[in-house]
């Protein structure tokens, strides 16, 4: 008897191992929860019932987004800015994945791990969220980008502050078109483009080979070709948009010689620039305040010489999200270290502020002195190739064009960039569906953008709002 | 719950029964089970330092009609009153056993010195302390739960209809006390209360969701009271189920073969059989049978290792249940295996031995049928499969988030839409409906069986009976672990159901099945009839003489502690 007394202490540990399985699931559900109920597939919260008894969500400037009264979600009364901002804010059902009243569905409605959804509504206390961005930028963005499919975003590069976070096509949150879903003009409209959407990213992933061959190539920047306007690379030909003659990496950048960095992808080989371009986020995603953003990608694990050579130049099957080129930019405007943006400014409610956003760095990009150099070069690239004044009246811009070659239709226009204003010091990305020209339709849309938030800063100088790290 | 409190009795085995005198050496041996293994080992209960004993040399054995001493093969023999003894020998108070050159006497416990003395001084302490709940008071409790959450379903749902079952429950529970209670003369009703609380909180989900799925499970629960009660009665003999056992092991084993021939495949596994309007299956109760098969055995006090014709057994059983694709049941025996086999031998060797083997057979099994595998593959991340494999899981944590604590209310919640929410899925169904504190409290209340085992085997009146218990409550943590953490996506989700509370009628009549071999570990179990049977002046221990009243109403208690 004494012998079974001892083998029975095998089963006991068994039930030991359960009971702490038990209390794993417990702790685990406790700091999950508020996570796995807010997911789109929770019947409970799927519908505007979900948001019945929800708290306000505000602009940076307390201009009221959303509000719950009487049981429903009224936006605000202007319908450009319920359109401009919908992929920030969401509408009533969680088909918007990235958007705050899908991630913060359960902060903004009080839920709490206690009472889960069954909370008596004597004891509710729902969260209020401010955001970071500018309802009016966001109009902006949006009359700039017009019927085009597309994506703005601006971000202060010293607090990390998403300023603007437009995304088209777009629509009225209070009134959810009928043919939302087989309608093609509202093809994609439940992304926010900004995080979810990818697009090949053309002369702007120059930055990136840039970045590669100045760190992997002793004297980089002195690197000679002569480009005649096209190449064969492999057994295929390589071409430019013009012919540059005889260039330097700054020169080459400037006027966006696609020979010359289809070479130094060649020089520098697939493993040399997947190491830059994952350090420069790609093939990784990123999470702002809850939502997980689209993978940016870089894989030349199969590809031949030539296919080498125009991955280089951001085409073969390079791919990036407009927020992935926007931090990129402003880690070159940051001595290589971005400041990671963010677009929540603070959750708050009876019980307290449950969360408040702040400045991050994300990892290192590249060396200060590589950074220092691409900043040259992109504000010479201005300088000689877009013209400062035709860029932007208001502040000195840096920046680098591209246009996307895709496989049918017309290609995609890109700009990146950032100022050198010590105080509007903004990073940004646009990107054009179909837009053909890089300097002719995604300049503009970012121009407009960027005066309009000089403007909004000489009220509030955004260096104020949160002191750099 | 204070089901528990309960539980917290004094260890049987802190006072003697018999004591054993060497009076060469003066030493006296307390015994104090009912099987008490004798020999130079340390492992022995009763421990002979003196070098021409075995390590294991004999069990002396309390039964209905007297104490008996058997040999286990030791190289000196038993003699009592120096006649070896052959088999089974009934050895009376005052009588002399020889092992070797060590002379033993039989005595009465209160025979001897200041030691009993002592111990009824301690009992008495520990009475004062120790409370009792007795078995009304729980099944009023389990009452008042039920009929708070039926009248939260009739204001839930607007509509009478979901009293029914739940009445019904409560009727059948009531009956069940009274009668055990009159004919059966049972006092204790812990084991039963916990039981009574799972399958209600079981009853009363299915209720609300499906009032057919809750009149099937209240057959059932009848079912398996009837089959709980037959068994406490089968297994009160051990020679019975010794003379049986085969004949189990065969027509279990039968019971199998016949689901692969005449089987349906539901829901992704061929361990159904359809018999007109009742389709039941028979894996269930092959748990029952195979308790029987690896808990019986003639070995005494497991001072044996062979476990062959058990590892045979247990290997074709676990084949049947592969080649039906029954995978999680397969698993359970599987865990029973090695519960029971060291229960039994004590021998880590089986237990590494069989888990490489089962191991190298996994291999095997998935290298030659790799799609098995592709079952599993949402283990560990079921989001990235929320459309497919991982959507149980998904809505279960989704839900289960949503419900808190105290729940969203019953038929308030969204996981009863999801397919096998009241069976697969039902705690993730009790966390959403009637929160996280009810549902925990059923994992736990599982967990209680096996510390009630625990609590009681080396109380029990034979090693059969406590191998079983350990086995049959290891069985069911078991079960309920592989349900809770496959629907959490701890472990990979197998669709077993949780004992006692997931709707399916085999499931819970053989829960209540397995109940009873833990409840036979319970000596109170059978203790009273044998106060009545038995007679006082019975040469099968010394309680029964004493001048103290107080005292003979301590050793009445012994048997029949209310």
């Amino acid at each position: 008897m004494k012998r079974t007394r001892t083998r029975s202490i095998m089963v006991v540990l068994l039930t030991l191992a359960y009971f702490a399985g038990l209390i794993y699931h417990i702790v685990n559900l406790s700091l999950h929860s508020s996570e796995w109920v807010s997911m789109p597939q929770n019947a409970h919260i799927a519908d505007s019932e979900g948001l019945a008894d929800a708290g306000m969500i505000y602009d940076r400037n307390g201009i009221v987004l959303a509000q719950s009264l009487n049981g429903t979600r009224i936006y605000n009364a202007s319908e450009a800015v319920r359109r401009a901002c919908l992929h920030v804010v969401g509408d009533d059902s969680t088909n918007i994945s990235t958007a705050v009243q899908t991630i913060y569905r359960s902060e903004l409605s009080g839920y709490n791990f206690i009472f889960g959804l069954g909370q008596p509504d004597f004891i509710r206390t729902s969260n209020n969220i401010t955001l970071t961005i500018d309802a009016g930028l966001q109009t902006t963005a949006l009359s700039a980008l017009g019927d085009r499919k597309g994506a703005v975003i601006v971000y202060n590069y010293k607090t990390g502050e998403i300023l603007c976070m437009t995304s088209t096509p777009t629509y009225d949150p209070q009134n959810v078109p009928e043919d939302i879903e087989t309608n093609d003009d509202y093809e994609g409209a439940y992304l926010n483009r900004v995080l979810s959407g990818v697009y090949p990213p053309g002369s702007t992933f120059k930055l990136v080979t840039s970045a590669a061959a100045l760190e992997y190539i002793p004297d980089a920047e002195n690197i000679e070709y002569n480009c005649t306007g096209s190449d064969e690379i492999g057994t295929k030909e390589f071409n430019c948009f013009s012919v540059s003659g005889l260039v330097t990496m700054r020169e080459a950048l400037a006027q966006s010689c696609n020979c010359y960095f289809g070479f130094l992808a060649l020089r520098l080989g697939g493993e040399q620039m997947t190491a830059q371009a994952q350090k420069m986020g790609f093939n990784n995603c990123y999470t702002i305040d809850g939502a997980q953003t689209a993978k940016s990608i870089y894989n030349v694990s199969e590809a031949n010489d030539n296919e080498l050579a125009w991955s280089g130049v951001g085409q073969y099957t390079v791919l990036s999200t407009p927020i992935n080129m926007a931090i990129i930019s402003a880690a070159v405007a940051n001595g290589g270290i971005p400041v990671m943006p963010y677009f929540i400014k603070e959750i708050k409610g009876a019980t307290g502020t449950l969360k408040s956003g702040s400045t991050s760095l994300g990892s290192i990009m590249m060396p200060p002195d590589i950074a220092q150099k691409l900043y040259d070069y992109m504000d010479y690239t201005v300088e000689t190739n877009y013209g400062k004044n035709y860029f932007c009246s208001s502040l000195d811009i840096c920046a680098k064009t591209g246009t996307a070659e895709i496989d049918e239709g017309i290609a995609h226009a890109w700009v990146t960039g950032f100022s050198k204003d010590e105080d509007c010091p903004l990073a940004f990305a646009v990107v054009v569906e179909h837009g053909n020209s890089g300097y002719g339709v995604a300049i503009p849309v970012a121009t407009a953008v960027l005066d309009a938030a000089a403007a909004a800063s000489t009220l509030h100088p955004y260096s104020r709002f949160r002191s750099a790290p | 719950m204070t089901a528990f409190i309960s539980l917290r009795y004094g260890r049987r085995e802190k006072h003697a029964l018999v004591t054993l005198e060497d009076t060469d050496r003066e030493i006296l041996y307390p015994v104090l089970f009912w099987e008490n293994s004798i020999g130079r080992s340390r492992t022995s209960d009763i421990r002979i330092k003196d070098p021409t004993v075995s390590r294991e040399h004999a069990v002396l054995l309390r039964r209905s009609n007297g104490w008996f001493i058997a040999d286990t093969g030791s190289k000196a023999g038993v003699y009592v009153n120096g006649q070896q003894a052959q088999g089974r020998t009934p050895v009376y108070i005052g009588d002399q056993i020889r092992l070797g050159l060590s002379v033993l006497t039989l005595r009465r416990a209160d025979d001897t010195t200041a030691y009993s003395e002592r111990e009824y001084l301690r009992y008495k302490e520990a009475k004062r302390e120790s409370r009792t709940v007795t078995g009304s008071v729980l099944l009023m409790l389990i009452t008042v739960y039920i009929l708070f959450l039926t009248a939260e379903a009739v204001l839930n749902m607007n509509s009478f209809a979901p009293v029914i079952a739940p009445l019904g429950f409560v009727t059948v529970m009531w009956i069940f006390y009274a009668v055990s209670r009159r004919f059966f003369k049972r006092r204790c009703f812990e084991l039963e209360a916990l039981a009574f609380l799972l399958s209600g909180t079981g009853i009363i989900l299915n209720t609300v969701h499906d009032q057919r799925q809750s009149f099937v499970q209240l057959a059932a629960l009848v079912l398996g009271i009837i089959i709980y009660c037959f068994m406490l009665w089968f297994i009160e003999v051990p020679d019975r189920v010794m003379k049986w056992r085969w004949l189990i092991a065969v027509g279990a084993l039968g019971m199998l073969g016949l689901t692969i021939a005449i089987g349906t495949n539901l829901n992704g596994a061929k361990n159904w059989i359809v018999l007109g309007p009742v389709s039941i299956q028979p894996a269930e109760f092959v748990k029952i049978a195979y308790i029987f098969i690896g808990a019986s055995t003639l070995d005494y006090l497991q001072t044996r290792k062979n476990l062959f014709g058990f590892i045979l057994v247990s290997g074709m059983y676990v084949g049947v249940l592969v080649l039906m694709s029954d995978f999680g049941t397969a698993v359970i025996f599987f865990a029973t295996f090695l519960v029971i086999a060291f229960m039994r031998s004590g021998d880590f060797k089986t237990i590494i031995l069989a888990v490489t083997a089962a191991a190298l057979a996994i291999i095997v099994v998935l290298s030659v049928k790799p799609y098995i595998a592709a079952r599993f593959q949402a283990w560990g991340h079921v989001w990235e499969y929320a459309t497919e494999e991982g959507y149980q899981q998904i809505n279960t944590l989704i839900y289960s988030s949503s419900g808190g604590l105290f729940g969203v209310g019953l038929s308030k919640g969204c996981l009863q839409y999801v397919f096998a929410s009241e069976s697969d899925l039902v705690f993730g169904l009790a966390t959403e409906e009637l929160g996280l504190i009810i549902a925990v409290l059923c994992g736990v209340v599982i967990g209680g069986l096996m510390l009630y085992a625990r609590a009681v085997i080396t109380r029990s009146r034979s090693t059969f009976y406590s191998i079983a218990a350990c086995s049959a409550a290891g069985l069911l943590v078991f079960q309920a672990a592989l349900n809770i953490f496959g629907v959490v996506d701890l472990l990979p989700l197998t669709g077993v159901t949780l004992p006692f509370v997931s709707y399916g009628g085999s499931s819970m009549a053989a829960c209540w099945g397995l109940l009873a071999f833990i409840k036979s570990a319970d000596e109170r179990t059978y203790s009273h009839r044998h106060a009545k049977t038995v007679p006082a002046d019975d040469d099968d221990d010394g309680y029964e003489r004493s001048d103290d009243p107080d005292y003979t109403d301590y050793t009445e208690q012994a048997y029949t502690r209310i």
